[in-house]
């Protein structure tokens, strides 16, 4: 399997991440190396195979209406900056 | 130091006070972790007023938990309310906890004392404990070696005596390879077996607390403390839990003990002739040795790659400036507040996080994700299959003994292969257990493990304390 420096920075854009040429060179290499690693799978006949571990009633969970505030003023505690009990980040819009 | 056994029916007769343990126990923290920066953070004040409650409580006739007065240290990545945890990572430098992970609120139940966070690998991603922030773990028996990760801190703090129990967390490993390294016991329980309630994430298919200890009987007790279902964790197993101590046999008679085929193939000579010797010792116990074969255990490594980094994609999107983590407050625009926000991630977090997305990509999904998945079912299926013959098996910790400091830095991949035999547990979901059996040509210690069925965690430990015994 071929991973060419563009594949790395489409995937790290994706994962909304800079990396720098240097970076990205190196991390070519090393990922070419592991997806070769990885086709060995490809040697395997999964044909027959059903998936049993995926969770499939978490999107089947019912909303929860979150009622006890108690804690809140102690966990905004940890914001840096608030305002009118919201976290205030920077503006980036 | 004393065992936690010995500690808590020291403290619980009153022989001992848990203030006297825990001024040793910070004490020798003091004086070895300058050369070994096995701890992060010590909660010197906390330990010691933790201490004189359990004392207290003791003075007022109250009985005492199962853990009395018995230091502990957790790894970076599990949360106690008001004490930093931050992975070991720039990203979390600030973060304080704001409540108390499961397993620290049943360790404090048990009335044991907390002493402090433990050095990792960065967010859990690693086998040698030299990608923390922190700088890197020495091995407490080679100061020049590594101590396996991630959990490295959590290993060599009760390889040198400076705490009888630590907490790790095990993806692919990251507590029976560092014991195996250090030449101490690491259990990881089957998954669901303890809350992850207040752990910090990084492959939640994968990721599991385990426990280290300087001896199996310890272990047994640690695990008793902290099993059994957690309503803040969907993921635990509402199954009773045994006292596991009271379950050890003198001798193996009747218990099968699995080899697979194919597991010594490519091994360093030390560690198939201590195998080997395990093999031999628990036939003397009475336990009966099966060929067994698992075909597909060996594709576990490249599986247990592409999906935990793709569940870390996922878990690790959290630190973005917004919701967790560090706040580029220099950006210009939203892509670069997110991408400035992320860039204190060190190189393999990266790289991991980069791997998990390519591989999630609808490009590569099918072929990379979805094929390891399918992969993932028929090794799942392989250890069945073999649970149904025998009752444990028994396999290396890792291919070979701890290495130098810096050694596989230019070659990854080799670092991989070196969580070859103990990701086939996470993969599988399995139990497993790393228990010291001799030592190499170098005197560096060797592991064995043994894996059970998930809830079958007595067996696996009265293997392991049988066949400790007998060194």
């Amino acid at each position: 399997m071929e991973i060419t420096k563009k594949d790395v920075e489409l995937a790290a854009k994706l994962a909304k991440m800079r990396v720098s040429e240097q970076e990205a060179a190196v991390y070519q290499a090393q990922l070419e190396a592991l997806f070769k690693w990885v086709a060995e799978l490809s040697a395997v006949n999964t044909d027959a195979v059903q998936l049993t571990n995926v969770n499939h009633c978490a999107h089947l969970r019912a909303d929860e209406a979150f009622s006890d505030l108690s804690r809140a003023a102690e966990l905004r505690t940890a914001f840096d900056e608030e305002q009118d009990g919201y976290a205030k980040v920077k503006k980036v819009l | 130091m004393m065992t936690a056994l010995e500690i808590a029916k020291a403290v619980s007769s009153g022989e001992k006070t848990a203030e006297q343990i825990t001024r040793e126990s910070l004490a020798k923290i003091a004086e070895l972790n300058p050369s070994i920066n096995a701890f992060v953070e010590v909660f010197e004040a906390d330990a010691i007023a933790r201490a004189k409650e359990v004392d207290a409580k003791r003075a007022r006739g109250e009985k005492l938990g199962a853990l009395a007065g018995v230091p502990v240290a957790i790894k970076d990545n599990i949360l106690y309310k008001g004490h930093k945890a931050t992975c070991c990572s720039k990203m979390l430098e600030n973060y304080v906890a704001s409540y108390t992970s499961t397993v620290v609120e049943k360790l404090l139940a048990a009335d044991a004392v907390i002493v402090g966070r433990a050095n990792m690998d960065e967010f859990a991603m690693g086998s040698t404990n030299q990608t923390s922030v922190y700088g890197p773990v020495k091995n407490p028996v080679n100061l020049e070696c590594v101590p396996g990760g991630s959990s490295g801190g959590s290993a060599a703090a009760v390889a040198a005596g400076m705490v009888p129990v630590a907490l790790g967390t095990d993806t692919g490993g990251s507590v029976r390879q560092p014991a195996g390294f250090c030449g101490v016991v690491g259990i990881k329980p089957g998954y669901g077996r303890i809350s992850r309630y207040g752990v910090i994430a990084f492959a939640s298919s994968a990721d599991q607390v385990g426990i280290l200890t300087a001896n199996v009987a310890d272990s047994a007790k640690v695990l008793e403390v902290l099993a059994g279902k957690d309503v803040h964790d969907s993921t635990s197993l509402d199954a009773p839990v045994p006292q596991y101590a009271d379950l050890f046999t003198d001798g193996l008679k009747g218990l099968k003990v699995g080899l697979p085929k194919g597991f010594l193939d490519g091994l360093h000579q030390d560690i198939k002739d201590r195998l080997n010797q395990a093999a031999a010792r628990l036939k003397e116990l009475g336990a009966e040795l099966v060929d067994v074969e698992v075909p597909y255990a060996k594709y576990a490594a490249p599986c247990y790659y592409i999906i935990t980094s793709a569940e870390a994609s996922s878990n690790l999107g959290r630190y973005d400036g917004i919701r967790y983590g560090y706040a580029d407050n220099e950006a210009k625009d939203l892509n670069a507040y997110y991408e400035g926000s992320r860039a204190p991630f060190g190189l393999e977090v990266k790289k991991r996080l980069i791997i998990g997305t390519y591989a999630l990509t609808s490009e590569r999904y099918e072929e990379c994700f979805l094929k390891a998945m399918k992969v993932r079912e028929l090794i799942r299926e392989d250890f069945k299959k073999a649970f149904e013959k025998v009752d444990v098996l028994l396999t290396p910790t890792s291919p070979t003994t701890a290495f130098k400091l810096g050694q596989h830095d230019e070659d990854p991949l080799s670092l991989y292969l070196a969580d070859l035999y103990t990701c086939q547990g996470n993969i599988g979901g399995l139990a497993g257990i790393s228990v010291p059996f001799g030592k190499d040509e170098k005197g560096l210690p060797v592991g064995v493990q043994f894996y059970g069925p998930i809830l079958k965690e007595e067996k696996i430990l009265n293997a392991a304390y049988n066949l400790e015994k007998g060194l």
